[in-house]
């Protein structure tokens, strides 16, 4: 059986990519499993899928914590979220990202691959700039690296299960399958201990009477896209800090608003109720 | 037959459409709406000929498939968590008006705090409405169960509601292949509804009359009796239905390596896929240790958990939920069945998987770890998180 979990951000279609390798697996007559784990049900928020492919039915209903593959769909995950937990050593960490494997940071003993799954998405227009649909991409590179399944299975799941555009789907899944680089294992570190290769907060469990403001759960990970506020044109009416459903707004000493990146998850509301059109929202990656 | 790889919630979509089912109402609700919407699409591309009701709460569309079902038609809703609770008062009206309703319910947990992993809280609060449970564990039994519940419901002596639960994710949207049959060989095991309708159009007749006590006693022995009927009537639909699909499973309380066993851990739901594995293991390692899933849980299935105790000295019972004041209810349920048997083995309760959180084979071992161990009947939470929190903040 080979276990493989999925990371990415909630619209970006994580969960799709797991249920498509269930698809194609059982083209191939095999026995697949998956399922999505939803923490928060919005757009943009971290969202994890597992997919387990076996020759017998499966026999454990759990999510995956120990995977032998491990696939980062958005690179902005390996900032926030410990997408190598559990990752078994000689197992694969296969990331969306323009980097060669070798620049990867991965827990030791770990394979590392990437595809650009991004370039390739845009080049069959697949997503927008800020909201890459990367999944059929990655799918096809998950195919050639790890043989879980057969790129013709995928082809044939994508034709039937992809409700746009299957042609450019099944193109971006060949040119991921063509263009993904497998690396050398990451080196054990000096003293043999295994590394903790992403420093992430977890945050605090809360019970059903909050007591910590919005802005201490740090929302800021879900983030595609930022406000850009124009301080010129701000008319100081406070709409936006009063409108911010995550208190990301604190204002200066003057009025002005600032924005509180940790808790900012992207959602658009400051943007949208501003009477002098002062904010605009720009690509996360691009902004402050 | 075809064979396709779906989820436990449209698993459930295609029985209600193999059931031809002609009135559906619900209320969208995390994590059942994708059962409603499969059908909303099958209704649009007229691959399942009924009439859609949309309405504004889940109260409302239980309300609208009573009615339906007084007037005779096939009728299917699904819900969750909170909006099973909304529909609380109308379950009892279902049952006492002996209304042939199939329900999905996805097992999720009850708020507070906000939580859509699953739970059974939500189902095990409506045990005694007179409705009967289901709590399947792969997607295939899903589809089965719905269509046998619906000959079961419809039956005669029966005519009663059915729930058939799935655990929220882990069947509801967990993929795996699932054996659809065709619509030629549902039909001759199901066909359609004919007879009981309590209303009939351009015909006088009342839903919710009053009746005081000189016969509310025997109205309520009535809907016992045919509570009653369920332990004869469920095995027989069964095998008709493994007659014409050849696939059963195995009534209310199918066991597992059970024979010989010096334990036996009663389970319910997706625990019973990950706790067979378990028994394998086991198995193969010496012990002697077996399962029994409690798949029907309305009504209580007492005969056969009799004959189970004959054979057992220690059962372990794990709920995937918590029943205020008294523990698990499935292990107080056992208890109290055996406690009228000749045969009283040890039963030590089990709570695990609550609020959705994993029941793994290592929580599997340590029960059976526990229960082979110094006899101790007690209650414990199996799986709770090695850091106590403080939920008050």
């Amino acid at each position: 059986m080979i276990e493989i979990r999925f990371h990415g951000r909630g619209g970006q279609g994580a969960v799709l990519a797991s249920e498509l390798l269930a698809q194609a697996a059982f083209l191939d007559g095999r026995s697949p499993q998956s399922f999505p784990f939803f923490g928060v049900e919005r757009r943009g928020a971290p969202v994890t899928a597992y997919a387990r492919v076996d020759d017998r039915p499966i026999g454990v209903r759990t999510s995956i914590v120990t995977p032998d593959v491990v696939v980062v769909l958005e690179p902005g995950l390996l900032r926030t979220t410990s997408v190598g937990d559990g990752l078994r050593t000689g197992g694969l960490l296969l990331v969306n990202s323009p980097l060669p494997p070798a620049r990867l940071e991965a827990p030791d003993g770990v394979r590392r691959a990437s595809v650009d799954a991004t370039a390739i998405a845009l080049a069959h227009g697949l997503g927008s700039r800020t909201m890459p649909i990367v999944n059929t991409t990655i799918l096809g590179a998950l195919a050639r690296v790890t043989g879980v399944v057969s790129l013709e299975a995928l082809g044939r799941a994508i034709d039937r299960y992809v409700p746009a555009a299957p042609a450019e789907n099944r193109a971006a899944a060949t040119d991921g399958f063509a263009s993904v680089r497998l690396g050398d294992p990451a080196a054990p570190s000096a003293n043999g201990a295994a590394r903790i290769p992403f420093a992430v907060t977890v945050p605090i469990p809360e019970g059903p009477l909050a007591r910590l403001p919005s802005s201490s759960i740090r929302t800021g990970s879900w983030r595609t896209l930022v406000p850009e506020i124009d301080e010129r044109r701000c008319t100081r009416c406070n709409f936006c800090w009063k409108y911010c459903p995550d208190d990301a707004i604190e204002l200066d000493g003057r009025g002005y608003p600032v924005l509180v990146l940790d808790a900012c998850k992207g959602c658009g509301i400051c943007a949208e109720v501003c009477p002098p059109h002062t904010i605009a929202m720009v690509a996360a990656s691009e902004g402050p | 037959m075809t064979r396709e790889v779906l989820s436990g919630n449209h698993a459930q979509s295609h029985a209600v459409r193999l059931a031809r089912a002609q009135v559906i109402s619900a209320y969208p609700i995390t994590p059942q709406t994708t059962i409603v919407e499969k059908l909303a699409e099958f209704v649009a591309t007229g691959a399942l000929e009924a009439q859609l009701i949309e309405v504004e709460s889940e109260h409302s569309a239980l309300q609208a498939v009573v009615s339906a079902s007084a007037l005779g038609a096939r009728t299917y809703t699904a819900t969750s968590s909170q909006g099973l609770l909304l529909m609380h008062e109308l379950l009892h009206w279902a049952a006492g008006l002996r209304a042939p309703i199939v329900m999905g319910v996805v097992n999720r947990a009850v708020a507070p705090p906000w939580n859509i992993g699953a739970d059974h809280t939500d189902t095990m609060s409506q045990r005694d409405t007179g409705w009967i449970q289901f709590y399947p564990e792969s997607n295939q039994e899903v589809l089965d169960t719905v269509l046998v519940a619906y000959r079961l419901a419809e039956t005669a002596e029966v005519r009663l509601p059915v729930m058939v639960s799935e655990d929220a994710f882990y069947l509801s949207h967990t993929v795996e292949p699932v054996d659809v049959p065709e619509p030629e060989i549902v039909d001759r095991f199901l066909p359609p509804r004919t007879g009981h309708a309590i209303l009939v159009p351009g015909t006088v007749g009342r839903l919710g009359s009053f009746t005081g006590p000189d016969r509310y006693v025997e109205f309520r022995r009535e809907l016992a009796r045919a509570s009653a009927q369920v332990p004869r009537v469920l095995p027989e639909v069964e095998e008709e239905y493994r007659r014409l699909t050849g696939r059963s499973h195995g009534g209310a309380l199918p066991t597992y390596r059970a024979e010989g066993a010096d334990a036996v851990l009663v389970t319910m739901g997706t625990m019973t896929t990950t706790a067979r594995t378990v028994v394998d293991e086991l198995r193969a390692a010496g012990q002697r240790v077996g399962l029994a899933k409690l798949r029907l849980f309305r009504p209580f299935p007492d005969t056969e958990l009799r004959r189970l105790a004959a054979t057992v000295d220690r059962l372990g019972v794990v709920d995937r939920s918590y029943t205020f004041g008294a523990s698990g209810a499935a292990a107080t349920e056992v208890q109290a069945a055996l406690y009228r048997g000749p045969h009283r083995p040890l039963v030590a309760g089990f709570l695990a998987g609550v609020g959705g959180r994993d029941v793994t084979p290592a929580h599997i071992r340590r029960m059976f770890a526990e229960l082979l161990g110094p006899a101790d009947p007690e209650p414990r939470w199996a799986d709770l998180a090695p850091l106590e929190v403080d939920v008050h903040g």
